[in-house]
């Protein structure tokens, strides 16, 4: 029953940041990495209200997890998962996004946001700086995990594949990785004719890593994987392989090509904030709410 | 300080004051990392007595750069060690992006400076301070005597943001000033002989060229003032005024592409004060891929080694 009660919290935030982020992104008149920000939700909600040590009080508790926010592009839905968790003004995030001196913007900046972890934006980077933070953590004895959340796409950079070796080479168990896998990119789709990443799970596998492949759009499969992680202190890095839906909850979004990164007109906005109310409704009436 | 009169004679090898000076400050400081991409040979030391905090990430720069920019978030201060071509370009936007834009203390100690790794284009460093230089935050060092190392690594422990550091071959470096001296500061340059006629401002191993070419002159009675341009970034802009007022005539020598370097920087101190030399020469790499030979073959054959110095010197004087 707790545990129930958990995953309706959690599904209740993912849906108010859908919500958000819909609304945000038909009101900005610049380009919102839309679809990838629907495709993570679940996982970002997952990470940030159940699964990480942090305190939106205390910055720099030494024990918290770090996030490595690898797919710097997806920094909105961050940003609106983060602010969910108290660590944001909400108000602030949409009323400065990309402006002039504004701390937040299209790609993370940890320079002038320094609640986070790292910059990032440029692809492939995020993991060899996850493991940079994870010996730091091993030879210290320190207990926190370092996630780091890339995207499918993000992985046909030849860096992210050095990291992996590393992260298995080097025993970082407190190293979690963590792939959006919705089988797009800005511009193809990964299975497609152009550069296929099949066999996705085995490939991590054979770097080294404990995978595990879920539905990263499930929040009660994000739930578990999380709660299943193995010790911290363990010798192996952990992969949760998150096959998602890019564009997730809206239908006109749902695998289409295009909506990687645009604006949405305020009739567009409506039909998707329809779709994503409709389905919200169908969830409260099957969890009985 | 003062330059050694047998300085020809002397040599150090560049690599192993780093390796020792890198062990001394791990033994004081417990952030001190040392990382590596395959070549920290003569990390030897360093590894047996401070394994835990020593990475070979294997043949891989780009994760070189992003493990050491983790582990410099994590309030590490990160000693990268390498062959200057990989660090600079193979992981040059590793360099940039997850090190310089977070301006996190990251030392890269580069080896095989312009034409003196041996091993032909692919390894030659020819475009290493035009790209180090043109990024914001890093600081930008040429060393031209291996005993200057210690001192730098020393000041690099509290210098703020990243910091790349060029040698030449490493191995069997020119020892430029008797031992114990010199006093190496970034930002600053050293006149290494005062002279009246004309400045020769090199940096790295160029710096023992430049004097070979200065003591030759000597004996025709042209009076070359040498200085030591090891700061190329900050650049010891007061330091190049004052010897460019002082000969009017100027050369810029260095063992990397003659546009882009410190000649390039130098031109622009001018350009930037609108004051100008009264004759001002480059002297390095032309616009060529310099393929095989020793660095002193190459040199000579690109026409940048103290005997080409002395006949622009010359040339320069006389005209």
């Amino acid at each position: 029953m707790e545990k129930t009660q958990e995953i309706y919290r959690l599904k209740e935030l993912a849906y108010e940041m859908r919500i958000k982020l819909l609304k945000f992104c038909g009101s900005y008149d610049g380009a919102v990495h839309i679809g990838g920000d629907l495709s993570m939700t679940e996982i970002l909600i997952g990470l940030w209200h159940h699964a990480m040590q942090c305190d939106p009080e205390n910055l720099s508790w030494p024990e918290r997890d770090r996030f490595i926010m690898s797919k710097g592009h997806g920094a909105l839905a961050m940003y609106m998962a983060m602010s969910l968790r108290g660590f944001f003004d909400y108000e602030e995030i949409i009323s400065t996004y990309g402006q002039l001196d504004s701390k937040y913007g299209m790609h993370p900046c940890r320079v002038q946001l320094p609640a986070l972890e790292c910059s990032s934006g440029s692809l492939g980077q995020g993991l060899a700086m996850a493991n940079g933070i994870a010996l730091n953590a091993k030879r210290k004895g320190e207990k926190y995990r370092v996630y780091c959340l890339m995207g499918d796409g993000e992985t046909g950079e030849g860096s992210v594949w050095e990291a992996a070796m590393m992260s298995s080479s080097y025993k970082l168990g407190n190293v979690v990785g963590i792939v959006d896998r919705n089988c797009q990119t800005m511009t193809f789709y990964t299975e497609d004719k152009y550069m296929s990443m099949a066999p996705y799970k085995d490939k991590w596998k054979a770097f080294g890593w404990n995978v595990l492949e879920i539905n990263g759009n499930d929040m009660a499969a994000v739930v578990e994987a999380l709660d299943s992680l193995p010790a911290p202190t363990g010798d192996v890095p952990t992969m949760l392989v998150c096959n998602t839906v890019k564009g997730k909850g809206v239908s006109f979004m749902e695998h289409a090509l295009g909506w990687h990164s645009g604006c949405l007109g305020t009739e567009d906005m409506e039909r998707a904030l329809l779709d994503v109310q409709k389905a919200w409704d169908k969830e409260k009436e099957e969890m009985g709410r | 300080m003062k330059a050694s009169f047998n300085f020809d004679a002397i040599f150090a090898s560049g690599r192993d004051n780093t390796g020792r000076k890198l062990e001394e400050l791990a033994s004081r400081f417990d952030n001190v990392w040392v990382l590596t991409a395959d070549t920290g040979g003569f990390l030897g030391q360093y590894k047996k007595d401070y394994g835990d905090r020593f990475v070979d990430v294997g043949i891989a720069e780009q994760n070189v750069m992003g493990t050491a920019a983790g582990l410099a978030l994590a309030g590490n201060v990160c000693f990268v060690t390498g062959m200057i071509p990989f660090m600079t370009m193979r992981a040059c936007e590793q360099v940039r992006t997850a090190i310089c834009y977070q301006n996190l203390p990251v030392r890269l100690i580069g080896t095989g400076g312009g034409l003196t790794s041996g091993g032909g284009s692919t390894h030659n460093a020819m475009e290493d301070v035009a790209l180090m230089r043109s990024l914001v935050n890093m600081t930008v060092i040429s060393v031209a005597d291996p005993n200057m190392i210690p001192d730098l690594l020393e000041e690099s422990m509290t210098y703020p943001g990243p910091m790349y550091i060029r040698l030449a071959q490493g191995k069997k470096d020119r020892v430029i000033y008797e031992p114990g001296t010199a006093k190496y500061q970034i930002g600053k340059g050293l006149i290494v002989r005062e002279g009246a006629d004309v400045t020769i401002f090199a940096h790295g191993e160029m710096v023992g060229e430049a004097m070979d070419a200065a003591l030759e002159l000597e004996k025709e009675g042209i009076q070359a003032l040498v200085a030591d341009l090891y700061s190329i970034k900050p650049l010891d802009e007061e330091l190049i005024m004052s010897c460019t007022r002082k000969t009017g005539k100027v050369i810029v020598l260095e063992d990397h592409l003659m546009y882009g370097g410190l000649a390039s920087a130098v031109a622009d101190v001018y350009a930037d004060r609108q004051e100008m030399p009264v004759k001002f020469r480059r002297m390095g790499i032309p616009q060529v891929y310099a393929g095989f030979g020793s660095g002193a073959e190459l040199q000579h054959k690109y026409g940048y080694d103290a005997e080409a110095v002395a006949a622009a010197v010359r040339e320069m004087v006389n005209s």
